[in-house]
């Protein structure tokens, strides 16, 4: 691995870049493309529904990081391992394997939707899959991850909680708890810092005194790398190499991605904080371009392919809205439902 | 021998007295009993008597100066006698009284004597007493208002009445309301137990409820302060009857043959239960209550018999005595009477009454007036059967047992002519009384 | 006089008494050795003991894998008993001071509240934390909080303050054996006082309330140290003819209230001590259920609450001791209502 200088931006070399490839094959890494597409269509359908008022509440959109979400889901086994996420959180549901009509459904506050319509956007959990939940508080979910990495010590497994959070995240005091009992404690934790450099309307430049958050990860002797959280087997080469680590019962590791999001930190975001020159130069990386090059470059992906793959998620959320939009609605009387276990 | 005539108390509660004007004047000749000056207690004007014959002398205090009951205020002399000293007086004048300040904890009390006293013998704490006084300072009114619950008015402006939770569930549940009822509990809080104040029985008091109270007031004090509300709000007319009683009491001695000692007697009070049952189901208005402007038409004739006892008159009820049979009224009756006279009647044996009869017919009465127990609208006063000579068919003189009965009605209910309706259908079921009965 | 308190004496368990603290420490014990998902966290509970000595031994006989020490982290603390609970184990955590638990806010009140019902009651959150709670040991406005009224107010919490030490081990397991998060509230006055308990382990209902004395004269609803101050005041009471029945609801939220209701009904007035400050405390909550039930139209006085003065816990001795209830005061106000002072 190249680095300009420590804790700077790695980049794969051409190398790897083929060994990774081969290592995942044409058929993984067309799904994978498939679910970047996936992401991205569904995003684009959410923002329209909230327009026409469909849903209700917040969105947080995660137009343009969908590189760090699959590089990140992939890398670990959905399902078996653990998921903890932030409020950006549709795509890591879906990059995890979650299903865009639960997903449609819960949006639109249906009976059907992942959480019965009681969680909303910013709380879509699929349980079942071991995802632990997007979360409304910012680091919310990290000290939660001290307790998955503890409960997978002592049931002696080999699973890894892999543990994404924002750069806002990673100025609250929690983050501080959590990094530094993961440290002492050797968890099988991978921090996940999905830096899209803006926490709302707060650049890194005003927030930190740092260059790359993962210099935080020296403080508690944590393993930490930055990578470009829009190159997808950037990603998921470092996280690849974390999970190992964890697995191996070598404790956690710091993974920063530095992306960027394209649409405003939520709807009601009037983007007074930057500008649109930044914003233009940022969709010139487009994850999802850059891989699809690649993949085209590497002779794993046809142009035809492309387009089947592009019209099959289309229709996926086509089929997702006419489900969740045809599902019921809670009933009313079951309101006081799910504050306790029996 | 100089007797002192000395401020008396007029009211219980009373502490002092404001002197109006004197009505006679130093050294003019007096009698018992004549008034010597006038008086004013925050509540009515009254008069100090001469408490025995001779010449007023010694007058002490001039009119207009406020003085505290049971202070020597003048002398009665005989002819030439001196005016005697007095020794050991109280502060007085028009000045108040010294207040006393009792330190508990931080908070000073200013309280008078009697109030301390009273206090003390009640084991209340006077930081916990209002005053009313000046400057908020305790007296004796305040302590007993404390201890019965009497501040200030029962009724609070807006006429809703001081009442607790449970009074008024009480209250909702028998159908009664809360005029007259005095409250005990604190500012003149009518408590549950104050419903059942008619009620005789031996744990009125349980120790653990009112440890405080040192007295009752009396069910005679009660008693009467609703006859002087009755009389005072219920316009009365009375009328009455005599009534020919020889068949009813034929029938009566028949049916007591009938029964054997253990099943008792069949009373006169008894028979008159059953007969008024049967007018008041023919003149329901009689039977009504009435409450707040509304006449209540009340749905069952639950008639009561006015007891005498050694502390007062008790009223208790013979329920739905229209659907009961003779016997059984009779029996009720006995053991009403009974229970009432050693003191085991309870609250339910009281309430509910629809109508009352007052059988004076025991004693030397031949007439009298009762007064009406509101909210029923109508009672009857019966006095004794005593042997009078009536004219018979030919006009000849015949003596036959003569009872008269006397009706109250509420004016604002019942017309003349429906008292008169009433008495009538009575006379007519009591002077054809039968066998039938039974 | 306490050990008259545990009417629920099995017959074959022999009599023996135990510290409220030894309680628990019996009762944690008993359920690790039985359950290997059971496990402790918190500050100092390893070789120190417990800063009140309550898990002293445990170490040594369950390791440091299973009795965990932990940095100053008190919003960790309380996630990773979250994390851990999600994912399959039944941690008891522990706050140090009762007034720390507010450093553990979000992670209780927004995450291991909701977590359940915001995933539409796909998820459970077992988890127990204990902490010892009021004032009387000279420690002053930052470690003499009673603030069991802020939890209460938390739906997906149950709060639990057990008075004695049979109710301190049987509503611990009880609590560790419920499948909601548990906050478990262990006045630090009580860990010394000694009472009955059975050696063999045994539950407590939680959200039952129990009558620990019966009377006819006045209700008094007590919580925690002031069950005990109650029963003294009521001792005393007999003697003038007055009989106190005294009731423990033991569980404050979710709260069993119809023992209260048909106590009040019977004896028409009622009074509710605690030691938490009376502006906004758990006092307010049993006046307005017993004002709405049919209680009311029973009552003869207003219902009275004898609470904590409005202030921070002082440091000088005697005004500590008058910021809170005291048995003279449980006496007087009882006298008061009953002679119709009020």
């Amino acid at each position: 691995m190249e680095q300009d200088k420590p804790t700077a931006i790695q980049r794969l070399t051409k190398k790897r870049e083929k060994e990774l490839l081969e290592m995942i094959g044409k058929q993984q890494i067309h799904l994978t493309l498939e679910r970047m597409y996936l992401i991205r269509a569904f995003e684009e359908k959410a923002e329209e529904l909230y327009g026409l008022g469909k849903t209700h509440g917040t969105m947080h959109l995660s137009i343009g990081q969908e590189g760090t979400a699959l590089g990140a889901c992939t890398a670990v086994k959905s399902g078996y391992d653990y998921l903890l996420n932030h409020h950006r959180g549709h795509g890591h549901c879906l990059a995890w394997g979650g299903g865009v009509k639960e997903m449609m459904a819960e949006f639109m506050g249906k009976e059907t939707g992942y959480c019965r319509g009681r969680g909303g956007s910013m709380h879509i959990a699929d349980v079942e899959r071991n995802n632990l939940g997007a979360n409304g508080i910012v680091g919310g979910g990290l000290p939660m991850s001290v307790g998955v990495g503890l409960s997978i010590q002592m049931r002696g497994t080999d699973q890894v909680c892999l543990a994404i959070f924002g750069d806002g995240a990673a100025n609250t005091g929690p983050f501080h708890e959590t990094l530094n009992m993961a440290s002492i404690w050797n968890l099988p934790v991978i921090f996940l810092c999905e830096n899209n450099q803006y926490a709302m309307s707060m650049s890194l430049g005003r927030a930190f005194n740092i260059d790359y958050i993962s210099q935080r990860g020296c403080a508690y002797n944590i393993p930490a790398v930055t990578v470009d959280g829009n190159d997808f087997l950037a990603v998921y080469d470092a996280v690849m190499n974390a999970t190992e680590r964890a697995r191996s019962g070598e404790g956690p590791t710091l993974v920063e991605c530095i992306t960027y999001r394209w649409r405003g930190h939520s709807r009601s975001d009037r983007q007074l904080y930057r500008t649109r020159d930044e914003i233009k130069e940022w969709r010139e990386k487009d994850p999802i371009t850059r891989l699809a090059g690649k993949l085209v470059k590497a002779k794993m992906l046809t142009e035809d392919e492309q387009v089947a793959i592009k019209e099959k998620t289309r229709q996926s959320i086509e089929d997702a809205l006419v489900y969740a939009e045809d599902s019921p609605a809670p009933d009313v009387s079951t309101v006081m439902e799910g504050v306790y276990a029996d | 021998m100089a007797r002192e005539v000395i401020m008396p108390r007029f009211g219980m509660t009373q502490e002092e007295a404001t002197i109006v004007r004197w009505i006679v004047q130093d050294g003019q000749q007096v009698e018992y009993g004549d008034p010597l000056c006038e008086v004013t207690t925050d509540k009515v004007n009254m008069e100090v008597e001469a408490p025995a014959d001779g010449i007023l002398g010694g007058i002490r205090f001039e009119e207009g100066v406020t003085v505290l009951v049971t202070e020597v205020i003048a002398f009665i002399l005989e002819e030439g006698e001196a005016v005697p000293e007095v020794v050991n007086t109280q502060p007085r004048g028009s000045e108040k009284k010294i207040p006393l300040e009792i330190t508990r904890g931080e908070k000073p009390v200013k309280a008078t004597p009697v109030a301390t006293r009273m206090a003390e013998q009640a084991h209340l704490d006077l930081s916990t007493i209002p005053g009313t006084g000046n400057g908020g300072k305790i007296t004796r009114q305040d302590v007993e208002d404390f201890i019965t619950g009497q501040m200030g008015e029962v009724k609070v402006v807006g006429g809703k009445v001081r009442a607790s939770p449970a009074a008024r569930r009480i209250a909702r549940e028998r159908g009664v309301g809360f005029d007259k009822v005095r409250g005990s509990g604190p500012r003149g809080r009518i408590q549950g137990w104050d419903l059942n104040e008619m009620r005789k029985t031996k744990d009125t008091l349980s120790p653990g409820r009112q440890s405080a109270v040192i007295q009752l007031q009396g069910i005679r004090r009660t008693i009467a302060e609703r006859m002087q509300g009755s009389w005072q709000n219920i316009p009365h007319i009375t009328f009455s009857l005599d009534i020919d009683m020889s068949r009813a009491i034929a029938m009566r001695q028949l049916l007591n043959a009938r029964l054997d000692e253990s099943e008792g007697t069949i009373s006169i009070s008894a028979v008159l239960i059953k007969a008024c049952a049967a007018a008041l189901g023919q003149h329901p208005l009689l039977n009504s209550y009435f409450r707040d402007g509304e006449i209540l038409m009340h749905p069952d004739v639950n008639i009561g018999l006015a007891v005498a006892l050694e502390e007062g008159l008790i009223v208790p009820v013979i329920h739905h005595a229209d659907r009961k049979g003779l016997f059984q009224i009779a029996e009720e009756v006995g053991d009403l009477s009974r229970r009432a006279r050693t003191g085991d009647l309870q609250p339910g044996d009281v309430v509910d009454g629809t109508f009352t009869i007052s059988n004076l017919g025991m004693y030397a009465v031949d007439q009298f007036t009762a007064i009406i127990n509101p909210p029923q609208v109508a009672i009857l006063a019966v006095g004794r059967i005593a042997d009078r000579f009536m004219p018979d068919e030919t006009n000849r003189p015949e003596l036959r047992p003569m009872m008269t009965i006397t009706l109250s009605v509420d004016h604002r209910v019942v017309d003349g002519v429906a008292a008169a309706r009433f008495l009538s259908t009575l006379q007519g079921i009591l002077e054809t009384a039968g066998a039938q009965w039974g | 006089m306490l050990t008259d308190m545990n009417l629920e004496v099995n017959q074959h368990s022999v009599v023996r008494e135990l510290t409220y603290a030894e309680a628990l420490r019996e009762a944690l014990r008993q359920a690790m050795q039985k359950d290997a998902s059971v496990f402790l966290i918190g500050e100092d509970i390893g070789i120190y003991g417990g800063a009140f000595g309550v898990t002293a031994g445990l170490v040594e006989e369950f390791g440091s894998e299973r009795v965990i020490d932990t940095p100053i982290s008190e919003a960790a603390i309380a996630g990773a008993c979250a994390g851990a609970a999600l994912t399959g184990m039944r941690p008891v955590g522990e706050i140090q001071f009762m007034d720390f638990v507010t450093l553990s806010m979000e992670q209780l009140a927004l995450q291991a509240a909701k977590v359940r019902f915001m995933f539409g009651g796909k998820a459970s959150v077992p988890m127990v934390l204990r902490m010892p709670s009021g004032s009387g040991t000279g420690a002053a406005a930052q470690h003499s909080e009673s603030l069991e009224n802020l939890l209460v107010h938390i739906p997906g919490l149950k709060v639990v303050m057990p008075s004695n030490p049979y109710d301190a081990k049987g509503l611990l397991l009880a609590s560790i054996y419920d499948n909601n998060p548990v906050i478990f509230v262990e006045h630090k006055l009580l860990y010394k006082i000694r009472g009955h308990v059975p050696e063999e382990m045994y539950q407590v209902p939680l959200s039952e309330t129990k009558v620990v004395r019966e009377g006819k004269d006045v209700t008094i609803v007590a919580t925690s140290i002031m069950v005990a101050r109650a029963l003294e005041a009521a001792e005393k009471l007999q003697e003038e003819g007055i009989e106190v029945e005294i009731i423990d609801p033991r569980t404050l939220n979710p709260l069993d209230e119809d023992p209260i209701i048909k106590s009040v009904v019977k004896t028409g007035r009622a009074i509710v001590v605690h030691e938490a400050v009376r502006t906004g405390g758990y006092g307010g909550e049993i006046v307005a259920r017993i004002a709405s039930s049919e209680a009311f139209d029973y009552l003869e006085a207003p219902v009275r609450r004898l609470a904590g003065l409005d202030i921070p816990i002082p440091y000088n001795r005697e005004l500590e001791r008058k910021a809170v209830p005291q048995v003279e005061d449980i006496i007087e106000e009882v006298r008061g209502l009953i002679r119709g002072a009020y």
